[in-house]
């Protein structure tokens, strides 16, 4: 009997005490200690930073700063959401947030992140070189809460080869949407019924915005902060059907292949960060233009914005990292390495960005072209909203459902989830 | 008297004991199941966010899911997709324990086979069938085209009409359908065989016999994996279809189950509170499945006790 009472209490203790191990919090953290003695900076991000050490800029900021940069990766598809359930938990472990678009106001609002004023009010950064579209993106604040970390737009890639075979000229900056589908129907290659080359991919996640932008609608209201899609959105997911319908786009599918890459489309349209990955190594030469200027000469940008944790216990050194990773210095290796372009001006200017691996592009003009006129669009709204609507836009690719009633169930489902 | 007062408090002792020794799981119980349904219901009545942000507002959360035309989607599939997953699962482990319960030489390869696919994670096993059911790339096509001598371009997991084909083929290759399996096979064996010999006497034929006699013996299994069926269809169908047909349950939403829109309003709208209410919901239909399952079991199974 005692002994089953002394198994009994064990049991009990031993459930009792892996509880409270659990409820425990470190108390390590936030001392910015690291085991060289050196202080020590956590930084998040979704990319994997570069094994080549010269272009890697968090290398480059512990050899600038003398802090020991660690760096947090986080898949891209769960970045968002583990970044608010750290702020949700008070998490103290990452120091500099990478935020997106989306997320800014939010943390700065709730108090996740601190106010950079006082930083910038004794650093070199001029915020006043910053593009606009940046400095919009903050306003409705009381202060500055970020710092973009580069940006990124959206461009048309083609296939060269394939443009000659079909004797068409070679898409320029000024290019129509009309020349656009005019070039598409030309490069499409048919075998039989099926087709074998098409003249362009269906727009990805991202572009899908881009073409419903330049079709005339806003999609995202600063203002109100609601989607605002119309007749623009209606004309061109009925557009991406009727080509669907002709072969000229593919259908959405599972397949993950990339169809431009594998020399199975003629054009594509994608973010700029595509140049860096397809490099020289497509097996065709391949150029960039700008997007298609249909009512609207619209693409969107793409950015990320330095913030310090407001549990972070080393503010001043993580400040230290950020003015690094914005100073001259810092920008010029991130553009190097990812292609992307500083959101400074005079740094952008310097065109860092022009990847070296990607010798067969010549036409650089259309990235700077595309910065000039791109926006912060429908990366402001909520991702379950956006992705909601490019499923029903796929639905009505595929003659699930009418442009019409797509765009429809679209705003009807930002209706019940925005402001929640 | 003294041996009365002896009884009274060596059974004293026993319930001290018993209870000493019921401690750990009550913990457990109170701390990881009835806690959090408690707490789900309380945000249920919150507008909380992802980020923390959080309001106490009522019942907003329900009377607003009861307007949306998601949810009720949501709803209409989840039920299609639970009955349908345990209705396929559960005669094709039947099938494959009866199959398995013939003596064959290569047996115990045939199972090991079968078995296999059973214990690979379920979000892996839908990444590669994703890619097999692609459109231009995927292996199934190829196949077929090659067997058909011409180009098959069937867009498995896009269109209307094969969709629910491509997702119920896979839900066949769970680690659920393949657990069910083993079971029935157990099952099975414990069929006394002099019923069958009784029913050769008779002149009965294979399917009588497995009417009449198979499957009234095995039907208490048929019921607990009828429930645990349903349980993880509600539960576990996610880590089925959110990489097969993604968060908004491609195409139309005609694959978007309850619990991939929990987790599209928790974690990608960050809608925590009205994601919690959403739990509600697929708790009551869990427990609505449980309950006419057991109601259905008194008038089905067959207990011999």
């Amino acid at each position: 009997m005692k002994m089953k009472k002394v198994a009994a209490v064990l049991m009990t203790a031993v459930m009792a005490c892996g509880l409270f191990a659990g409820c425990g919090s470190s108390d390590t953290k936030g001392e910015g200690g690291s085991d060289s003695g050196k202080a020590k900076i956590n930084i998040c991000t979704w990319n994997e930073p570069t094994k080549n050490e010269e272009l890697n800029m968090y290398v480059q900021c512990e050899k600038a700063t003398g802090i020991d940069v660690e760096v947090t990766v986080i898949p891209e598809s769960d970045y968002s959401s583990k970044l608010n359930q750290m702020a949700a938990t008070g998490d103290d472990s990452i120091d500099v947030f990478i935020l997106w678009e989306n997320d800014l106001v939010n943390f700065a609002k709730s108090g996740g992140v601190v106010a950079l004023d006082d930083y910038l009010s004794d650093s070199d950064i001029n915020t006043d070189d910053f593009i606009d579209t940046v400095s919009e993106l903050s306003e409705g604040l009381d202060g500055t809460y970020g710092l973009p970390w580069g940006v990124a737009a959206e461009i048309l890639y083609y296939n060269q080869d394939m443009f000659d075979a079909a004797g068409i000229p070679y898409p320029t900056n000024d290019w129509s949407y009309d020349d656009f589908l005019a070039a598409a129907e030309a490069l499409t290659q048919k075998d039989g019924d099926s087709t074998s080359v098409y003249g362009c991919a269906l727009p990805n996640v991202q572009t899908w915005w881009a073409g419903i932008g330049m079709a005339g609608d806003q999609i995202y209201d600063p203002a109100s902060g609601e989607m605002v899609l119309g007749s623009g959105a209606e004309a061109f997911v009925q557009d991406c059907a009727d080509m669907v319908g002709k072969g000229i786009m593919p259908e959405p599918s599972s397949d993950t292949a990339d169809l431009f890459a594998s020399g199975k489309a003629a054009m594509a349209w994608a973010g700029s960060w595509n140049m860096a990955t397809y490099g020289d190594d497509l097996g065709f030469n391949w150029d960039i233009a700008t997007l298609p200027t249909n009512a609207e000469k619209y693409n969107t940008l793409h950015t990320g914005f330095y913030a310090i944790n407001a549990k972070s216990g080393d503010a001043e050194n993580a400040w230290k990292v950020i003015e690094y990773l914005m100073s001259k210095e810092g920008q010029t290796i991130n553009s190097t390495a990812s292609g992307n372009m500083s959101a400074l001006k005079t740094i952008a200017a310097e065109g860092a960005w022009k990847a070296e691996s990607v010798k067969t592009v010549e036409n650089w003009d259309a990235m700077t072209d595309s910065l000039e006129n791109g926006i912060f669009g429908y990366t402001c709204l909520p991702a379950g909203v956006t992705s909601n609507a490019i499923s029903n836009f796929n639905s009505a690719v595929t003659g699930g459902m009418t442009a019409k009633e797509a765009v429809e169930k679209s705003m009807d489902y930002a209706a019940e989830t925005i402001g929640y | 008297m003294k041996t009365k007062a002896r009884t009274s408090s060596w059974k004293k002792r026993e319930t001290r004991t018993a209870y000493a020794f019921l401690t750990p799981w009550a913990i457990g119980f109170v701390c990881f199941t009835l806690f959090p349904i408690l707490f789900m219901f309380s945000v249920s009545l919150t507008n909380r966010k992802l980020n923390g942000m959080t309001e106490y507002i009522g019942f907003a959360n329900y009377t607003n899911m009861f307007k949306s035309d998601v949810f009720w989607n949501s709803i209409k599939v989840t039920l299609f997709f639970t009955i349908i997953m345990v209705c396929v699962t559960t005669v094709w482990a039947v099938a494959m324990a009866l199959l398995l319960n013939m003596k064959h030489k290569l047996n115990g390869i045939f199972q090991f086979c079968y078995f296999l696919p059973s214990v690979i994670p379920s979000v892996a096993m839908a990444y590669a069938f994703r890619t097999i059911f692609g459109k231009e790339a995927g292996l199934l096509n190829a196949l077929l085209s090659m067997v058909m001598g011409k180009n098959v371009a069937v867009n498995w997991l896009y269109n209307h009409s094969t969709v629910y084909m491509a997702v119920f083929f896979v839900t066949l290759f769970t680690y659920n359908t393949g657990q069910m399996m083993m079971i029935f096979r157990s099952g099975l064996n414990d069929v006394p065989q002099e019923l069958y010999e009784a029913s050769d006497l008779d002149g009965a034929k294979a399917v009588h016999k497995f009417f009449n006699i198979t499957l009234p013996m095995i039907s208490p299994l048929v019921l607990f994996n009828a429930v645990n069926g349903c349980v993880s269809a509600l539960n576990g169908s996610f880590a089925l279809l959110f990489p097969l047909t993604g968060a908004n349950g491609d195409p139309d939403g005609m694959t978007q189950v309850l619990s991939l829109l929990i987790y599209k309003e928790a974690f990608t709208n960050m809608k925590v509170g009205y994601a919690c209410a959403l739990s509600v919901i697929l708790f009551l239909i869990a427990a609505a499945f449980g309950g006419a399952l057991f109601a259905l079991s008194k008038k089905l199974v067959y207990y011999e006790n």
